[in-house]
């Protein structure tokens, strides 16, 4: 480890490292582009570099995108990468009510420490850990999924019935497209472009963004569209958030790291589990939605400490679980590196100079970022003629750098539509998108469970932590129901 | 001195009149727009982007190649994209095996390989078939019997229908009579996930994927897919060696260009793959993922075409998969 931080304090990595985290950070704010384009166009400059310093900042792209990407959701309600949807639920709403420094500010500190802990946990017990995520499959996957889509007991506002037909929607949009097992269309109406499904930034940008814009538009405003405290003291976070948002940090970070090393899961489920813990445990649980600072801090901490544990398969395995680690994979071939299980013992001064970079990343990230609050808080004081049409400029952008095409760009404004409709007839977007996240895969791994058991719906069950999945997740969607009964029973009494 | 540039004169005019003859006379004046059908990160993508970085570093080319994704319908956006770049000469595009079997089965498709204009065919993806270390299977055969012994019971991770792994189960069950279960994962990291954790019993990989895992001893490879042995695994049969009559499936990597692209335009990219595959950076790039060289010219790689799309339909229909045309 020493050895490592020989490697990365080296003034050439310093450097790479704090290019990789400013790039990173930059790509996160862009809605839209995200790490794994970013990284793939600069592949081409990284051969003539030392393999070390390429690969500390490429690392730095791919966490550092995840601290940028918290800043147009809490500033625009606009998801600057997929994982911050779930902190636009929270921080929009800190950011309405005046307190969007506070919000950005606790974002950067969950950040911090859930990256960092993420880092630890790729230090200390990568390998065993990599061994237990193989024990996970697709029975495994879909409980999880399960899990998360209960989570939206905890996402619905006042009427469940709106929150699951949502839901349902979402699930409807993610089974789009060309299903995997059949080569069958399912809903492209004849058009070739709709026969990959349809994007997670179209969706995300259209129903949490444009909806928003479209919105606001019908109430006439002033000049000035959300408040934004005078003075750097009122645009920091609080000695008190940061009280209410210490079990929400340990949450993300825990949570972030364990379904990061699945190479199955992903950043945005980790995102809204961590958020659905947050919820549950808490003493003010009716608050979520309508800007707690516990809120930010699960979501964003659980999208970073992910980047430590997709690093675990990647470096112990060789196996990538996301777009972002798969083109870090193709990186380490390029560069003549051979990824896999024997990594660490044949590049010890890579694996350990990596690690080592990424505890210096995640402070540069969090100096780099602090400072920058109030300046991007300022953007708040935009008159609403100007802070619109940008906002729907960055959205129609950051679409189309995603696929190039335009078919995406009207996409977006039919999905803007529809989550007009949806705030207009008071139905919660979180649900919707939800469901679209989770839908694809949860199909896909019930039926790979029933392929491996010929159709035989006991190995849901039948295996250890499937079944304990399952069982929590018949918890929580009976947990409100006695809560209700509960009500019942104290009004009757009364 | 006079007489000395004179002579310099003419034999810079000689060359330059003798460059078209070579050359046929098309130069590329703009960058080049070198389109992908995968996003960033994709298989497709990182050849592409191989590729421009191997030319910029060779300097084979006067401009530079940008790299476009153009994602969507396994391949139909990219297609359709040039199919509406009717002669234009500035764009061309890395096609795979995918480019050739997704238009047979899709209706949606608007176009086919045969509307675009074949330019050169580089490489071909030899693959090896995987166990888990600790499975009782020494060979392949091992691996047919138990299939033929429990039919159905045991499964394959792979990728989705009418892919590579998908053609080389077919021809295998067909060619013994053996059925086990085909599971398709999106991702090439869960496959190996599935095949690691004891999921599944046995998966089609790229040899290089593989080299790390047997190196570890967490996988053995019972056979390749290969025309002759790969030198990272002189000891390993291929199919065709360990005794089942089945034909070799490749995974074809090369470039088209839009429809009705002059001849001297598809001459001049033959002469530059020609020259570029030749080059240390693509020679090691080989070596590096154990490819093949797979070079064929324009029309060699029409014919080519041809047939692989003949073969492949049939393939998909004895498979029973609906074959759109």
């Amino acid at each position: 480890m020493l050895q490592g931080f020989a490697v990365a304090l080296s003034p050439l990595n310093l450097a790479w490292c704090f290019v990789g985290v400013f790039l990173g950070t930059v790509i996160g704010v862009l809605p839209g582009l995200g790490p794994a384009a970013t990284i793939a166009m600069l592949l081409p400059l990284t051969f003539r570099m030392d393999p070390t310093g390429a690969v500390i900042m490429l690392a730095g792209i791919y966490y550092g995108s995840k601290y940028g990407g918290s800043t147009t959701s809490i500033l625009l309600n606009v998801p600057g990468e997929s994982a911050s949807v779930v902190t636009c639920l929270d921080g929009y709403q800190m950011a309405k009510r005046g307190r969007a420094g506070a919000a950005l500010g606790i974002a950067a500190i969950a950040s911090f420490i859930a990256g960092t802990v993420g880092v630890v946990g790729l230090m200390l017990i990568a390998p065993p850990l990599a061994k237990m995520a193989l024990s996970f499959s697709s029975p495994e996957y879909f409980a999880l999924m399960c899990l998360g889509l209960a989570m939206v007991v905890l996402l619905a506002g006042e009427s469940m019935v709106k929150a699951l037909l949502a839901m349902l929607v979402g699930l409807w949009v993610a089974g789009m497209g060309t299903d995997l097992f059949t080569s069958t269309s399912r809903f492209t109406f004849g058009s070739a472009e709709l026969l990959d499904g349809i994007d997670f930034v179209v969706v995300a940008i259209g129903v949490f963004a444009l909806g928003e814009v479209l919105g606001n538009l019908e109430v006439r405003q002033g000049p000035q569209m959300l408040p934004v405290p005078k003075g750097l003291r009122n645009l920091m976070p609080t000695w008190q958030d940061l009280k209410d948002c210490r079990f929400a940090f340990l949450n993300g970070s825990v949570v972030g790291f364990l379904i990061g090393v699945l190479p199955g899961a992903g950043s945005t489920i980790a995102s809204f589990i961590s958020y659905g813990i947050e919820k549950a445990v808490s003493k003010h649980p009716e608050k979520f939605g309508t800007g707690v600072p516990e809120g930010v801090a699960a979501p964003e901490g659980a999208n970073n400490s992910e980047t430590g544990g997709a690093m675990v398969p990647l470096l112990t395995l060789g196996i990538p679980g996301s777009g972002t680690t798969a083109i870090l994979l193709a990186a380490f071939i390029l560069w003549g590196l051979r990824p896999g299980p024997l990594m660490i013992q044949d590049n010890p001064v890579l694996f350990w100079g990596l690690v080592a970079s990424m505890y210096i990343g995640n402070v540069m990230l969090l100096i780099l970022n602090l400072p920058l609050i109030p300046l991007f808080a300022q953007i708040l004081r935009l008159p609403a003629y100007i802070l619109y049409p940008a906002i729907f400029g960055i959205s129609i952008v950051g679409v189309y750098s995603v696929s190039s095409s335009l078919f995406d760009a009207w996409m977006l404004a039919g999905f803007g539509l529809l989550g007009y409709a949806m705030r207009r007839l008071d139905y919660p977007a979180a649900p919707l998108i939800l469901g679209f996240v989770l839908g694809d895969g949860m199909e896909r791994a019930l039926r790979q469970s029933l392929m491996m058991s010929q159709g035989d719906l006991s190995i849901l069950v039948s295996r250890p932590i499937s079944a304990t999945m399952l069982f929590l997740t018949v918890l929580m969607l009976i947990a409100p129901l006695f809560r209700r009964a509960n009500a019942w029973r104290v009004k009757a009494m009364s | 001195m006079k007489h000395r540039s004179a002579i310099l004169v003419a034999t810079l005019l000689l060359t330059t009149a003798a460059l078209p003859l070579h050359a046929q006379g098309f130069k590329p004046a703009k960058p080049i727009e070198f389109v992908t059908h995968t996003g960033p990160g994709g298989g497709g993508d990182v050849f592409a982007r191989g590729i421009a970085a191997a030319m910029e570093k060779e300097g084979l080319m006067p401009v530079r190649m940008q790299v476009v994704n153009k994602t969507g319908g396994g391949g139909l956006t990219a297609m359709a994209y040039l199919a509406e770049k009717q002669g234009e000469t500035h764009t061309i595009a890395v096609f795979t095996g995918i480019w050739f079997t997704n238009p047979i089965m899709r209706k949606e498709a608007k176009f086919t390989m045969s509307d675009l204009t074949p330019v050169v065919r580089l490489v071909l993806e030899p693959a090896v078939i995987a166990v888990k270390n600790d499975a009782p299977f020494k060979s392949l055969k091992d691996f047919i019997d138990a299939a033929k012994q429990n039919p159905g019971q045991l499964k394959q991770s792979a990728g989705s229908l009418g892919s590579r792994d998908w053609v080389v189960r077919q021809l295998l069950m067909k060619n013994t009579g053996a059925n086990w279960a085909y599971i398709s994962f999106p991702g090439g990291g869960e496959r190996i996930a599935a095949l690691l954790g004891g999921h599944v019993n046995m998966m089609v990989i790229e040899p290089q994927e593989a080299g790390e895992h047997i190196r570890a001893g967490n996988m053995r490879v019972i056979a390749q897919v290969a025309d002759k042995r790969l030198p990272a695994f002189p000891d390993v049969p291929t199919i065709q060696e360990a005794g089942f009559n089945v034909p070799n499936v490749p995974q074809v990597r090369g470039i088209v260009a839009p429809p009705g692209v002059p001849a001297d335009v598809v001459a001049y990219w033959e002469d530059l793959f020609a020259r570029f595959i030749k080059t240390a950076s693509w020679q090691k790039y080989l070596a590096d993922n154990m490819f093949e060289n797979g070079y064929m010219r324009s029309a060699e790689l029409r014919a080519f075409g041809e047939t692989f799309s003949e073969t492949t339909r049939n393939i998909l229909k004895e498979g029973g998969v609906a074959v759109a045309r």
